[in-house]
């Protein structure tokens, strides 16, 4: 059997790589740091001593965007996590069993989704007050209904198949059902909601931060330097063009993973 | 004489509820013995496998009386692609019904699925393959093993050859006799097809509209229909020989 070449696999593996790579290399190293403000080079042309450029108060734009990027990412990726964990079991539970608290559970999910999540990130950050972590419960919060209800989709689809009828004769318990018999069969369309979740968290991330609701003004983010940056956009291009395209490469990379991983286990 | 492993009594079922509630079965009665084998025949939507739900007790809209005095019955399904999880290899879930049924050594349930599968004409080339990765007589033959391994002995068989072809049929029909001599098992064989259930029961049970309509030995219904379905039945399944 001739297997056609899963491109988007390769491509998203490599730019996921890349940028991950990349994230994860300014949680631990920046040529400068990421904060030191330097008079002489302020808005100066990405050089050799720096790639790409400095800033408006003569920062180094590579190490802020490294910095920002594993900021993002870390945030991006907590996100997932809650809103995934929870959306998985409410999601679970729900498209199983099924009956009057699906419907209620469903219901306010719809009206958590029916809400701009931008908004609602508002109001949960203006009761807890801005910071990372702050931003990360109130996104994760925002991410468990869409999560929820992309599983209960999935779990629905297989509570009456013959093979969990089979499974529930043998004595399985719903437990061993529900996560060892259904949860595999899900992953293929669960990791492509990840990689679609995560890069939701990402450019909400980015916007929140954008509108000067995400972390502190002493944390770096990549929407929060595309904010700062957009004044200067005309004079110095460079101050948003640099964060964008990390930003592009992080989504772009997920979303091909997503798609090569829908194509690659569907397959079979 | 011996209690009988499966006995119904007027039994009325129900699918649906408050406006959309529909009786599928109307006053069934059939008891099957131990060691027996009974088939139950009748065209699409007459309720053959609402009674085999019943009997698994995954109907609970039900009334009249149903005693199954054989501890997990299981039931091997129609379609041999549904009834396998296609995500799990077949030595998991031989050895997940094992888990299931409190063998708690893995070598032990490693052992017993291998076991199992040379029982069934597999072999252990075949356990480390996932559902997808076998034909559809083969799937049918683990989807045996997965009903025996936990020693139940009364196995209701929904149309289990329906999707396979001939020769395949006659193989599988083949391994059941020989399984059910092995194992001292009950069986109760759902097919729309008299011919199959020929090969296999010892007497059988005509359903028609959640009715029993004819009810004996094989040779009593095939000889003697009194039923003008049944004759029907006979007819259509003659004209195909
Ligand atoms: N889950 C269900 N909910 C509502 N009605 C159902 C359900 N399952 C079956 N029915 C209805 O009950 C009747 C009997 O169905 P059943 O599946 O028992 O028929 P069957 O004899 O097994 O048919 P077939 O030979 O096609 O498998 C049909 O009219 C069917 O539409
Ligand atoms: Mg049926």
């Amino acid at each position: 059997m001739r297997k056609r070449k899963n491109w988007y696999f390769v491509l998203g593996l490599i730019l996921t790589a890349l940028s991950v790579g990349y994230s994860a290399l300014g949680l631990f190293w920046t040529p400068y740091s990421s904060t030191a403000m330097v008079g002489a080079d302020r808005y100066a042309l990405p050089s050799l001593a720096h790639p790409f450029g400095c800033d408006h108060m003569g920062r180094d734009v590579f190490s802020r965007t490294l910095e920002g990027a594993s900021a993002t990412l870390t945030i991006a990726l907590a996100v997932i996590v809650i809103g995934f964990m929870a959306g998985l079991v409410i999601g679970a539970l729900c498209g199983y069993y099924g009956g009057a608290a699906d419907a209620v559970v469903m219901r306010i999910c719809d009206a958590i989704a029916a809400f701009p999540s931008v908004l609602l990130g508002l109001v949960i950050l203006a009761l807890t007050g801005p910071g990372k972590y702050n931003v990360i419960l109130a996104l994760g919060i925002l991410f468990i209904p869409s999560f929820a209800r992309l599983v209960r989709g999935e779990f629905l689809k297989y509570r009456d198949r013959d093979f969990v009828r089979a499974a529930r004769l043998m004595g399985v318990s719903p437990l061993r059902i529900l996560f060892s018999h259904i949860l595999p069969n899900t992953w293929p369309v669960l990791l492509s909601g990840l990689t679609i979740g995560f890069n939701n968290a990402v450019l909400a991330e980015a916007s929140m931060s954008y509108l000067g609701i995400g972390v502190g003004p002493g944390d770096t983010s990549l929407g929060r330097m595309i904010s700062e940056a957009q004044s200067y956009f005309t004079t110095a291009p460079w101050l948003v063009l640099f964060p964008a395209l990390v930003t592009v490469l992080l989504i772009l990379g997920a979303g091909m993973l997503g798609e090569g991983i829908r194509e690659r286990l569907g397959e079979d | 004489m011996a209690e009988p492993i499966v006995n119904i009594r007027h039994l009325n079922s129900w699918y649906g509820k408050g406006k959309e509630r529909r009786q599928v079965l109307r006053d069934v009665s059939l008891t099957l013995a131990a060691g027996e084998t009974l088939g139950i025949v009748g065209e699409s939507g007459s309720g053959k496998t609402t009674l085999a739900k019943c009997v698994l007790g995954m109907v609970t809209d039900y009334q009249g009386t149903l005693q199954v005095n054989s501890p997990r019955p299981q039931m091997v399904f129609q379609d041999p692609y549904g009834s396998l999880n296609p995500a799990r290899t077949v030595g998991w879930f031989l050895e997940e019904a094992l888990r299931a049924s409190g063998v708690g050594d893995r070598g032990e349930r490693r052992a017993r699925a291998l076991d199992m599968l040379t029982q069934v004409g597999l072999t252990g080339e075949h356990y480390g393959r996932r559902p997808g990765q076998l034909s559809g007589g083969q799937r049918q033959r683990v989807s045996i093993a997965a009903a025996l391994i936990q020693g139940s002995k009364l196995i209701v068989l929904d149309e289990p050859v329906s999707a396979l072809d001939v020769t395949l049929q006659a193989q599988i029909l083949q391994l059941l006799a020989d399984l059910r001599a092995r194992y001292q098992l009950s069986y109760l064989f759902i097919s729309h097809d008299l011919a199959v259930v020929y090969q296999l029961c010892d007497r059988v049970c005509v359903l028609y509209h959640g009715q029993v309509v004819e009810e004996g030995g094989l040779d009593t219904v095939y000889d003697h229909p009194r039923h003008d379905y049944t004759k029907k039945l006979l007819a259509a399944s003659l004209a195909l020989d």
